[in-house]
């Protein structure tokens, strides 16, 4: 099923609608919303999601991270290497 | 024969006791407005300047033909071709944003020349209705003559009837100002708010920029609407301190109210224009500057006048003063082509002014400028497209704008669920303000619900196309088609 949701991506000047199936991948969201954003805002390696400010795994679904319809998402890019992706986000 | 000081104020003051009607019958509070006073606590209600209608005719027949002396001198097509293109657009944004929210204020005034509680207002009213049909008027006539050198300017008249979505978020904004509201509110929002706390940054601080770009037509323009704005905003000052003696809570209310909404529109229609539009050589002082100038310092002195407190969300507005027009004017730079007009890219020594302007808030905002110029030179001129989003935006579920509300660090958007609805909003002023009122509000769409329900069509194309109007020779594009030599040198 496809899930509207309201993104915003750090260092950019609007929020955005990405449509994603609630079955894709918490790192297929992030990709979508890094390219949705990428005339304004540069890719960087490492990509976080968050909703409600808790940080998403990266392997979990739309569904399984609990986001519904219209819910806010956001992305933090860096291009700086952290954490692993898997415990904090995830790498390009 | 009487002198005129003898006779106007029996004239002014024809209120009278009805006989086979009670007041209330022939003043409705859901047509007069909140709170409900007997005329007896009216009766005192004065306008500061008193006109007679033979003086009104007379003056306005005065300043009309000031006007089409300047436009007969400099207001003819060949004149406008020759201002900088990059003002042009802002000419575009103003003309079209404008005219017809004019005509609309006829519809409020004369709301008021019937159900203002006071004879001496319905007549000011009455004049205001006048004045608004001029404001709409001209601009019209004037603009009018470029349609066919500039489609562009098509939209000076076409704008109010279209779909786009900053018509959507103009009429959002104009119908509950100028066309839903009780005489009370009208007068405290349009008249104190909006024509004496924000019109001078356009009549004023616009109008000189208009002088500075060597615009004589546009300047004399917003000149001579200034002159009927300022007789006709006196009423507000009169009923907000009738409002305040009675109910001071929902005084400070419509004040807190209409304050946010009519920031959003001005730094949109006059934050672009002043430091985006504007040539680099033109600019004085930022829109900032202007804000401080010729809103804050005045507006706070005349709110403690009336014994308000400044809008509680006032540390908001003053950091949004660093950052909202950036935020949506670089968002609607990168979905231009969703409007009307073209727009600047802004080359490094306008991004040094900037930065010097706005120094808390630019360094946030040049990355972004940075990448859209990048984009611009990865595809070369006459692509838009490579630095254009196709992905739809979201829009405030109150002022129907971008979700643009905060800084590029931390977009202030907060979503909020109401019985089956999803609702989102920019900011927590505009939160509260749909919260207060949600009756008003909740039968209204924003875009992205539009979509959503299959009224408006998801793809961008489609959607500039057949719902927003626009054609490949209407919508907006880089006013250079990226052509800036500075792409090549920085």
């Amino acid at each position: 099923m496809l899930v509207p949701l309201y993104t915003f991506v750090k260092g950019d000047t609007l929020g955005i609608v990405v449509l994603v199936q609630d079955g894709d991948t918490i790192a297929a969201l992030a990709e979508t919303i890094a390219d949705a954003a990428s005339m304004r805002v540069a890719p960087g390696s490492e990509m976080t999601v968050l909703a409600g400010g808790k940080r998403l795994d990266p392997r979990a679904t739309v569904s399984s991270a609990g986001l519904t319809m219209l819910d806010r998402v956001d992305l933090v890019m860096s291009s700086e290497r952290a954490a692993p992706a898997s415990q904090v986000g995830m790498s390009r | 024969m009487l002198s005129r000081d003898e006779w106007l104020d029996l004239a002014r003051k024809l209120d009278w006791d009805f006989s086979y009607v009670t007041e209330r019958d022939v003043f409705p509070e859901v047509t007069s407005g909140s709170p409900w006073l007997r005329q007896e606590e009216w009766k005192d209600w004065d306008e500061p300047f008193r006109t007679t209608y033979a003086e009104y005719v007379a003056n306005q027949s005065a300043k009309e033909a000031s006007v089409r002396a300047v436009r007969e001198a400099v207001g003819q097509a060949a004149d406008f071709q020759k201002l900088h293109p990059h003002w042009l657009s802002a000419l575009k944004l103003h003309a079209a944003t404008l005219p017809l929210a004019e005509f609309a204020a006829v519809v409020g005034n004369l709301r008021a020349a019937r159900f203002g509680r006071d004879s001496a207002w319905r007549t000011m009213s009455t004049f205001g209705a006048l004045d608004e049909i001029r404001h709409a008027q001209i601009p019209l006539v004037l603009l009018h003559d470029m349609v066919r050198h500039d489609p562009q300017f098509d939209w000076t008249h076409k704008f109010y009837h279209s779909n786009n979505w900053v018509a959507i978020a103009a009429r959002h904004l104009f119908d509950e100002l100028l066309l839903a509201s009780d005489p009370i509110e009208f007068a405290i929002a349009t008249h104190f708010v909006f024509e004496t706390g924000f019109t001078n940054l356009q009549f004023v601080g616009l109008s000189s920029v208009a002088h500075a770009v060597g615009d004589r037509m546009f300047e004399t323009m917003l000149k001579s609407i200034q002159t009927d704005e300022a007789r006709h905003s006196q009423i507000g000052d009169a009923v907000l301190a009738k409002i305040v003696a009675h109910d001071p809570a929902r005084a400070q209310y419509l004040v807190d109210k209409w304050f946010w909404r009519t920031w959003h529109l001005f730094a949109v229609v006059t934050g672009f224009s002043m430091d985006y539009l504007t040539p680099l050589a033109s600019r004085r002082t930022s829109f900032k500057e202007f804000m401080q100038e010729w809103v804050l310092d005045q507006f706070v002195r005349t709110m403690e006048e009336h014994g308000l407190s400044r809008p509680w969300y006032w540390d908001t507005f003053v950091e949004s003063l660093d950052a909202y027009h950036h935020m949506v004017y670089a968002s609607a730079y990168s979905y231009r082509a969703t409007v009307w007009f073209d727009f600047a890219l802004p080359g490094p020594e306008e991004r040094v002014w900037l930065a010097e302007k706005y120094p808390s808030t630019w360094p946030m905002f040049e990355p972004v400028w940075r990448r859209l110029a990048d984009r611009w030179r990865e595809s070369g001129p006459g692509v838009e497209w490579h630095s254009h989003g196709a992905t739809p935006v979201g829009f405030c579920d109150l002022c129907q704008l971008v979700l643009s509300g905060g800084t590029p660090e931390q977009n202030t958007a907060v979503t909020v669920t109401r019985g089956d609805k999803k609702l989102v909003f920019c900011s927590e002023p505009c939160r509260w303000i749909y919260e207060q009122e949600p009756s008003r509000y909740e039968a209204h769409d924003d875009v992205v619900k539009r979509i959503l329900a299959g009224e408006a069509p998801a793809n961008l194309l489609e959607l500039l196309r057949k719902y927003f109007g626009l054609t490949s020779a209407t919508w907006g594009k880089d006013v250079e088609r990226g052509g800036y030599r500075w792409l090549g040198e920085e």
